[in-house]
């Protein structure tokens, strides 16, 4: 059997490419189709954290333009909380108002 | 600089935490810039461009923000913040996930026993 010649094989290999619609690159360049083979991440990466729906204050904001009023017991039991440890003395420290403040209280 | 990939309004839906928060913009910007990203690695990984160009293309994507690339992503907790030891299949740090299938919240899940 006679062994085709490099012309030959190159003209089949050209005609392979085309067919299946792959790259023609024989002397093996590196030409990055790689990268342009992968699949965005983005949009399951993106996805990751539960993205925020509506909520009972929006359901309240709704209800409102029909005149009915609800309450967030979550919010409340939170907010009175909050009143009884600043009835306790423990609540939050007051917020400094100027940066000029606190140089003031650090070099006494 | 970091802080003007940041949404305008909170919009996550769970914990959010400070870290969460980050990570989630993290992920947005990614998002934003990955076909652009890809396109300069491209040009960089592809040999029968000009050296010039590939070199360009290097020097654009390495100036790009830090945000925008997928190293910064770090997988946490959805229900407590956690950055370590996160189950992935389930997006729950190792306390939460034990809580939230002792509580049988997450279907199929039970606790081995023989």
């Amino acid at each position: 059997m006679a062994s085709a010649s490099r012309g030959r094989l190159l003209e089949l290999a050209k005609l392979q490419c085309s067919i299946f619609s792959t790259t023609f690159n024989p002397n093996r360049q590196r030409l990055g189709n790689k990268i342009l083979r992968q699949r965005l991440r983005g949009p399951t990466l993106a996805a990751y954290y539960p993205r925020r729906s509506t909520t009972v204050e929006d359901v309240i904001q709704e209800f409102k333009k029909f005149d009915l009023a609800g309450f967030n017991e979550d919010e409340e039991t939170r907010l009175e909380s909050i009143q009884i440890a600043k009835l306790r003395g423990k609540g939050a420290p007051k917020k400094k108002r100027t940066p000029s403040d606190t140089k003031k209280k650090g070099k006494r | 600089m970091a802080s003007a990939f940041r949404a305008k309004k909170l919009d996550l839906g769970g914990f959010v935490n400070i870290k969460v928060i980050r990570d989630h913009t993290k992920r947005k910007a990614y998002e934003q810039f990955e076909p652009q990203r890809q396109a300069l690695r491209y040009i960089i990984r592809n040999t029968s461009l000009p050296q010039r160009m590939r070199t360009q293309a290097q020097l654009q994507l390495a100036q790009t923000s830090c945000y925008t690339r997928p190293t910064q992503i770090k997988n946490r907790c959805t229900m407590g913040g956690v950055g370590r030891s996160v189950l992935r299949a389930f997006r729950m740090g190792r306390f939460q996930f034990r809580l939230n299938a002792l509580e049988g919240n997450i279907p199929g899940v039970k606790k081995a026993s023989w």
